[in-house]
């Protein structure tokens, strides 16, 4: 017993030295308590793991970034021109963690001058002053300049940006020169390369990527210049993901959408029990229109980029939607509003304050937005199912509140089911490689088959199953011929 | 930690300054030193991280720079550690953060003596009995309660203080035979 008492108050020893409270201990337990108090602060194993590791993986880690960073040339600073300096001071700084050095405002709050340092470089901006030819890529249309930024950890970065705001251009990826890099896109019109250093490539070794990389991408272009002759799904413009939407009377939604959205009409077809199947673009994007009285209506959730929020809104009400939430401006960067049209379906439309076209290579006119019932289950089954890789989330603890996945050439968004109406299962028309082997991996990844793989009438091999959580996919590729 | 000799140490300087693969060695045989030099300075555990990882770092760049001069290869390293820890705090300071370290920067030889001793005295933690290691690595480096590692490792608390006294009584006796 005496010894069990001893064990206890060594215990009360070690949990206040833990905690950071002195106790008074008597002679017997005192060294232990001493060999306990240099145990504080005992490293962990897995630092420890993960340091070596670091070291490993890159011979000299962070030291080819940092001699970047020490080397850079600092005598030429950039000068940008910003319409609403102020906001940007503050976007840079929550995005971009950047750090004001000084500034100079006008009695109105316009801004005459302000510095600011991003890792060791700095960045001189100020207000639009057009009697001075002082303008900004809002007023003229974009920016030339790009500004490269090297950042010790590339991808913490783009994530931090693009939850402050900034919109994905490139996705980070390893480059031929050693970098890893990709392009950002702040909502003022300029575009940032932002990498990180990962290892010296010798000039031999680069000019021989280059050249693989040059001689890829010529056959990667003309074999896109091939499929617009031959490929149906080129021809039209079409990407990996493109949403289906079922209703009970799809002409009246050809007729809305076209009414809203400037909709363009490619395809219409009536077929005897299956109903009408239609496909319409609007923007740069394709979307698929079908269903009858008979067919079960999938109302979906879009997010849909145009050029002007506003007037769409407008148009969308004046056709018949009722407003789910006014357009206003948001603090991500864009300004926004939403519609239900009269069969259910959610158009969240949206204009960024950067150019269209410069995010459109990430995001598309219409991107469909999931609200799943367990959003990272759902993430985890498009990663498996269809090869998705997640570009960026914002999460409340364990929530997802808003994330983007890239599937194949598209994007598609979600957040976790938070509203009555949702999680509002949708369905996909969804191009691969190859339907059969993506099919068996959608099953493996927890999908149920609704059809397996056969050549279609219609000129794509099909295979359908339903994920669970409801979505419907259409896997298709074009039947080989 | 083994204790390497001079000749030794020299071996694997020069076998990692031509492949730098070999710095695993030296890393393995320093760890613990550089940690406890830091954790004797610096209280926040993710600070003290952030300095480790940056002195192995520096050190691993810098490799091919360094020259023997007959002291051993950890003195480099608590150098890079020192001037680490006065840029932070120079850096807190202006930031005008709160300044959490006292960094009386001169190391005296009891003061290297104490950082050698806790360094052995972490190494030693790796050659106790595996149950007892488990329990005063949950306590001390992942600073979990009795009860969540009695719930982690489905035994008694009972069973758990008790393990924690004799991996305790095994370090002192450890300790004592170096």
């Amino acid at each position: 017993m005496a010894e069990r008492s001893i064990i206890d108050q060594l215990d009360d020893a070690v949990s206040a030295l833990v905690e950071g409270r002195q106790i008074d201990l008597g002679p017997e337990l005192s060294a232990l308590a001493g060999v306990a108090q240099d145990l504080v602060g005992l490293p962990r194993d897995t630092f420890k793991a993960e340091l070596q590791q670091q070291l490993i993986r890159r011979d000299s880690m962070s030291s080819p970034a940092e001699q970047m960073e020490t080397n850079a040339v600092r005598s030429v600073s950039l000068y940008m021109c910003i319409a609403g300096a102020s906001a940007a001071l503050d976007f840079y700084r929550d995005a971009f963690g950047a750090k004001e050095l000084s500034r100079l405002v006008e009695p109105d709050g316009k801004i005459g001058h302000a510095e600011i340092e991003i890792g060791n470089i700095v960045l001189m901006i100020a207000d639009e002053y057009p009697d001075y030819g002082v303008l900004s890529p809002k007023t003229i249309g974009g920016s030339p300049v790009r500004i490269h930024l090297y950042v010790p950890d590339v991808d913490a970065f783009a994530e931090r940006a693009i939850n402050a705001g900034a919109t994905l251009v490139r996705p980070i990826q390893d480059q031929f020169y050693g970098d890893r890099s990709g392009q950002i896109a702040d909502p003022f019109g300029y575009t940032w390369i932002v990498a990180t250093h990962q290892k010296d490539v010798p000039p031999e070794e680069m000019q021989k990527e280059f050249d693989r990389f040059t001689q890829e991408h010529s056959a990667k272009k003309s074999s896109e210049a091939y499929s617009v002759n031959e490929d149906k799904m080129r021809r039209e413009n079409r990407r990996a993901v493109t949403p289906y939407l079922t209703v009970h009377k799809p002409a009246e939604l050809i007729d809305f959408v076209t009414e809203a959205f400037g909709a363009i009409e490619h395809f219409r077809a009536t077929g005897s029990a299956a109903g009408m199947h239609a496909e319409v673009s609007i923007g740069d994007s394709v979307v698929m229109i079908g269903g009858a009285e008979h067919i079960e209506p999938k109302p979906t959730a879009i997010h849909l980029y145009m050029p002007d929020v506003d007037q769409a809104y407008e148009r969308a009400i004046k056709a018949g939607a009722k407003s789910l939430m006014p357009v206003v401006d948001q603090p991500y960067g864009e300004r926004s509003g939403g519609v239900e049209d009269v069969h259910g379906n959610r158009w969240y439309i949206a204009t960024p304050f950067v150019p269209l076209q410069t995010i459109a290579k990430d995001l598309h006119t219409v991107t469909v937005y999931f609200h799943p019932i367990g959003a990272q289950r759902f993430i985890d089954f498009v990663t498996n199912a269809f090869g998705g890789r997640e570009l960026m989330r914002h999460a409340e603890g364990d929530m997802v509140m808003h994330a983007k996945v890239q599937i194949r050439d598209s994007v598609i968004e979600l957040g976790e089911a938070r509203y009555p109406e949702q999680p509002l299962p949708t369905a996909i028309y969804l191009y691969v490689d190859d339907v059969d082997a993506v099919y068996e991996q959608a099953l493996n990844a927890g999908a149920t088959s609704m059809l397996a793989p056969v050549d279609q009438p219609f000129g794509d091999r099909n295979a359908w199953v339903k994920d669970p959580f409801d979505n419907v996919w259409y896997i298709a590729a074009p039947v080989k011929r | 930690m083994r204790q390497a000799t001079e000749s030794d140490e020299r071996l694997l300087i020069e076998a990692a300054q031509g492949d730098p693969s070999r710095f695993a060695e030296l890393y393995e045989q320093n760890f613990h030193r550089v940690y406890a030099y830091i954790a004797r300075r610096v209280r926040d555990r993710a600070e003290i991280q952030d300095l480790t990882a940056h002195v192995f770092h520096q050190a691993l760049a810098n490799l091919g720079k360094f020259k023997w001069k007959g002291s051993p290869f950890c003195a480099w390293l608590y150098r890079i550690a020192s001037n680490a820890i006065a840029d932070q705090a120079k850096r807190k300071v202006r930031e005008s953060m709160p300044q959490t370290n006292p960094t009386a920067e001169s190391s005296s030889a009891v003061d290297l003596e104490e950082v050698e001793r806790r360094a052995r005295l972490f190494s030693a933690v790796d050659t106790l009995p595996e149950h007892q290691r488990r329990v005063i690595v949950m306590r001390f480096a992942d600073e979990k309660s009795i009860r969540e590692i009695a719930d982690e490792l489905g035994r008694s608390e009972g069973a758990v203080k008790q393990l924690q006294f004799r991996g305790l009584e095994n370090l002192r006796n450890r300790l004592r035979e170096k």
